[in-house]
């Protein structure tokens, strides 16, 4: 039955994208260790409100894990403890009565932060667009067969697109990486037939966005893919840099 | 002040209807700039959490006419025929480029896209991408979005109001959530995408993204809204949370059980069970795979009779049990890896070793912004596609996996008259609109943001949660004249209430609380829509089912409910013919 826990939150806020932002310590008393983290948050802010403080600023949706936007740093790790989790579905039993959480936004270069623990992503949204997506006109309906993709490359590219863009990867990383995160989307087109045309263009555009954009190098740190919650694997970066390499090979004048 | 943007078209909406009309417009007329508006990021847009999947004919054993059969009698014949002819007939080369533009559908072993079962489809037609389908389509949409440099972005900016002058839509007032200004983005058309309305009820698998807001801005400016009272509750949803187990579950084979192991769905006249070894299970358009109405209200009898089991943990709500346990653990993991991930994650279950306790959920709005097949409106100028709209294919019960295409179908329909008409009409003086749009602002500043009503005032939130325990009463599985009316007395009086709503949040940047304010008022107008239209459907047709009036009455009301807006009064009801081509209106029989 409902078991309740008592909790101090060291919480980052801030106002707006220049504003300085300072850690406040807030009071977490009686959390139904069946809540979401998120749910726990919806209380402590139920309780700012009542008070007539502003409320904790944190961006969420689905609260399903598929939509990406959930994400916070909870004692030094991306999404909290758990493997393979995002936010919104980490759930209070895994804190014990007492602990003290510090709660912050992604912090890196490449994601600003907007206010609290909200941070603006549209780089990501600026490398896909460098990139991430088929041109070639193939706007006829082909036979009802449609092109055949072998199941295990169709499953490989499932998983890549797995990918919830949520930036724990960047935030995880000593080194502020976007890689696992570029890889991912690429790998999904370079194991489809329709990605295959643009693949080295795509390899080019996207990893010169990545650059552009600040985020740092793979030193093979592998924290990324630790906290990634769509289990993302590392091999996707892997695959990224053999496409990469060729693509520069290939552009190169003999 | 109020920013002005000028664009050709502004799509409100950046869910999987939106995103296929933006691409649509860049496609045909790359003259043209397009104005993206979304109350929040994209890929949060609630077509990310479908999971079942997309219905379109691709196996040489289906058909079109069966397709189309299936849907027309899945809506108890209330679906325009002819807009379900195109939606068919439109669905595989939908889906076929979304293949195209990179969306990882799932594969069967020799190679071709993979096709599983849904609930009313006689054949195997829904394409997906295992139990992520909706992520992966929007996630393709959004990508391919990316690719256009006609398309510019603005998100997190809610559509507060519509701008209109000389009797045609202009534009939109759209508050920045991040600032709090209020910007004009005006346009020649305007193409709402807003989705569903769900969460106008208690108890729903709709986030709270989805309160109809594109329903509400089309319904004050003198649109109709259609067939309002057929909201459909789909039967698998966990009773905690009100998340949905996608009917894919059945689809691969799940069944239901009472609480005493029976598959009492047998007793629904759905048709008689094989076992589950049996490999002609799960049979079509039988037992488990019957529509979501019959399903639905399958439980209620079961409840009735006392079949039900009560969950202590969650209030006592009553429940039955989702059994996939014969499945097997390598096939769930194959073929429904997240229905396990949710029930592990918010019903501490694994379904691998127990049944899925689920309940009845309001899921879906099958009506919605009255359109012509095209996509357009009664104003001139204004478009809308996707769950806000009602062409209408889905009638009194939408069949699972046909909205997941509808998005496409009539997202791209919408966006290809905008297009077209977009040069047509004269284009409104700019200055007239970007006085509308201060003139909403100034309207939210004094009767929310300076805190006129500090003393006396109600939470927004109160009226919310007051609002949708009313929908769940009164225009609930079942209705009858009193509990529909009680509804509407409740509403009126809400209305009232949220006439004097008080914020906490005066600020301007990410006012949540301000925004909900403004949903609500929204979801009132759309939740009385409702309610006085299923007061004045005296029958029982798919979703909307009437105790007092048990039958279907196809002398009176094979007919559409339009909703015409009143100033400080119950809307007017107003009818329209149904569309019939080929299929009359017949007998609707599952398991038979
Ligand atoms: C849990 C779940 C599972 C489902 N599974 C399936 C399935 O398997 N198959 C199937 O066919 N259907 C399924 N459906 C139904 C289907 O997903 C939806 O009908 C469909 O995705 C709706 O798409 P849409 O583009 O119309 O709206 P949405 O995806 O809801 O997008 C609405 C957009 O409008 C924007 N918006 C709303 N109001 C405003 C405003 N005021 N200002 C600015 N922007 C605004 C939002 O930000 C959002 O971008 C499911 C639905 C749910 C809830
Ligand atoms: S809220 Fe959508 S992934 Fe967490």
């Amino acid at each position: 039955m409902a078991q309740m826990i008592n909790l101090t939150l060291k919480v980052w806020r801030q106002d707006h994208v220049n504003d300085k932002g300072r850690f406040e310590e807030y009071r977490a008393n009686n959390i139904d260790t069946a809540m979401s983290f998120l749910e726990m948050l919806d209380v402590v802010n139920e309780r700012l409100e009542k008070d007539g403080k502003a409320p904790i600023a944190f961006d969420h949706d689905c609260r399903e894990g598929i939509c990406g936007q959930c994400g916070a740093v909870i004692n030094g790790k991306a999404h909290g403890p758990d493997k393979g989790t995002p936010l919104c579905q980490l759930h209070m039993r895994r804190f014990r009565d007492g602990q003290t959480l510090i709660i912050e936004p992604w912090r890196t270069k490449g994601f600003p932060i907007l206010r609290d623990l909200v941070v603006d992503r549209s780089a990501f949204d600026r490398i896909v667009a460098a990139g991430g997506y088929v041109t070639v006109r193939t706007g006829q309906a082909p036979e009802a067969a449609t092109i055949l993709v072998p199941r295990d490359d169709a499953e490989v590219a499932f998983e890549a697109a797995a990918c919830i863009g949520c930036g724990a990867c960047v935030a995880a990383c000593p080194n502020a990486s976007a890689m696992l995160f570029v890889g991912a989307k690429m790998s999904q087109f370079s194991h489809l037939p329709q990605g295959q045309p643009e693949r080295h263009r795509r390899a080019i555009n996207m990893v010169r966005q990545m650059d552009a954009e600040g985020f740092g190098n793979c030193t093979n740190h592998y924290l990324c893919e630790a906290a990634c919650p769509a289990n993302i694997s590392v091999e996707h970066i892997a695959q990224m840099n053999r496409d990469y390499l060729r693509a520069v090979l290939k552009s190169k004048p003999a | 002040m109020a920013e002005t943007f000028e664009h050709d078209v502004v799509v409100v909406g950046g869910g999987g209807a939106g995103l296929r009309a933006a691409i649509a417009v860049a496609e045909r007329n790359p003259e043209l700039s397009v104005a993206l508006l979304s109350k929040v990021y994209p890929m949060r847009s609630h077509t990310v959490t479908a999971e079942g999947g997309a219905a379109g004919v691709i196996k040489s054993n289906d058909d079109l006419e069966t397709h189309c059969y299936d849907t027309v009698s899945g809506a108890d014949w209330l679906a325009d025929q002819d807009a379900v002819e195109i939606l068919v007939n439109d669905a595989p080369r939908q889906l076929i480029q979304l293949e195209h533009w990179g969306c990882p559908w799932s594969r069967e072993r020799d190679g071709s896209v993979a096709v599983r079962s849904f609930g009313g489809m006689k054949n195997q037609r829904t394409w997906y991408a295992a139990d992520k389908s909706g992520f992966h389509m929007l996630h393709t949409l959004f990508q391919t979005t990316l690719k256009y440099p006609t398309i510019t972005r603005y998100d997190e900016h809610y559509a507060a109001k519509l701008l209109i002058e000389d009797g045609r839509c202009g534009g939109v007032a759209a508050l920045d959530l991040r600032t709090g200004s209020m910007r004009a983005i005006t346009a020649n058309s305007v193409i709402l995408a807003t989705g569903g309305a769900g969460y106008v009820f208690a108890f729903t698998t709709n986030g709270a993204i989805k309160t109809g807001d594109g329903m509400a801005l089309a319904y004050r400016a003198g649109v109709p809204l259609k067939d309002m009272e057929f909201v459909q509750y789909h039967p698998t949803g966990l009773p905690g949370t009100g998340i949905l187990i996608t009917e894919a579950a059945r689809g691969e084979g799940g069944i239901m059980l009472n609480r005493h192991g029976r598959r009492y769905l047998q007793d629904y006249d759905l048709g008689q069970p094989l076992e589950v070894t049996d490999p002609r299970h799960p049979q079509n358009r039988m037992m488990e795979l019957g529509p979501r109405d019959r399903l639905s209200q399958a439980f209620h009898y079961e409840r009735e009779k006392g079949n039900t089991f009560k969950m202590e943990e969650f209030e006592d709500v009553d429940a039955v049990h989702l059994d996939i346990r014969h499945l097997g653990e390598k096939r769930i993991d194959e073929r429904l890896p997240f229905v396990r991930e949710l029930c592990r994650d918010y019903q501490g279950i694994d379904p691998v070793h127990e049944p899925i306790p689920v309940r009845p959920v309001v899921h879906y709005t099958m009506g919605g912004i009255d359109t012509d097949i095209d996509g357009r409106t009664a104003l001139p100028g204004l478009y809308a596609a996707g769950e806000c709209a009602c062409v209408s294919v889905n009638g009194a019960n939408r069949l699972g996996s046909n909205s997941l295409v509808e998005i496409l179908v009539f997202g791209e329909r919408a966006a290809n008259t905008a297009t077209e008409e977009a040069g047509e009409l004269k284009r409104p003086n700019p200055d007239a609109l970007r006085t509308q749009a201060k003139d909403e602002a100034k309207r939210i500043q004094q009767t929310l943001l300076n805190g006129a009503n500090a003393n006396g005032g109600v939470r927004p939130a109160h009226v919310r949660n007051k609002l949708r325990k009313v929908m769940e009463a009164g225009c609930g599985i079942f209705r009858d004249a009193g509990t529909i009316q009680t509804a509407c007395d409740a509403l009126a009086e809400l209305s009232e209430q949220a006439a004097r709503m008080t914020l906490d949040d005066h600020g301007g940047a990410y006012n949540t609380q301000l925004i909900n304010a403004l949903e609500i008022t929204g979801m009132l107008e759309v939740a009385s829509a409702m309610a006085h239209s299923a007061h004045a459907r005296t029958e029982s047709r798919g979703s909307h089912q009437r105790t007092d009036y048990p039958e279907r009455d196809d002398a009176q009301f094979l007919k559409h409910t339009l909703a015409y807006r009143q100033e400080a009064a119950a809307p007017r009801i107003d009818w329209k013919d149904v569309t019939i081509t080929r299929w009359p209106p017949g007998e609707r029989t599952y398991g038979r």
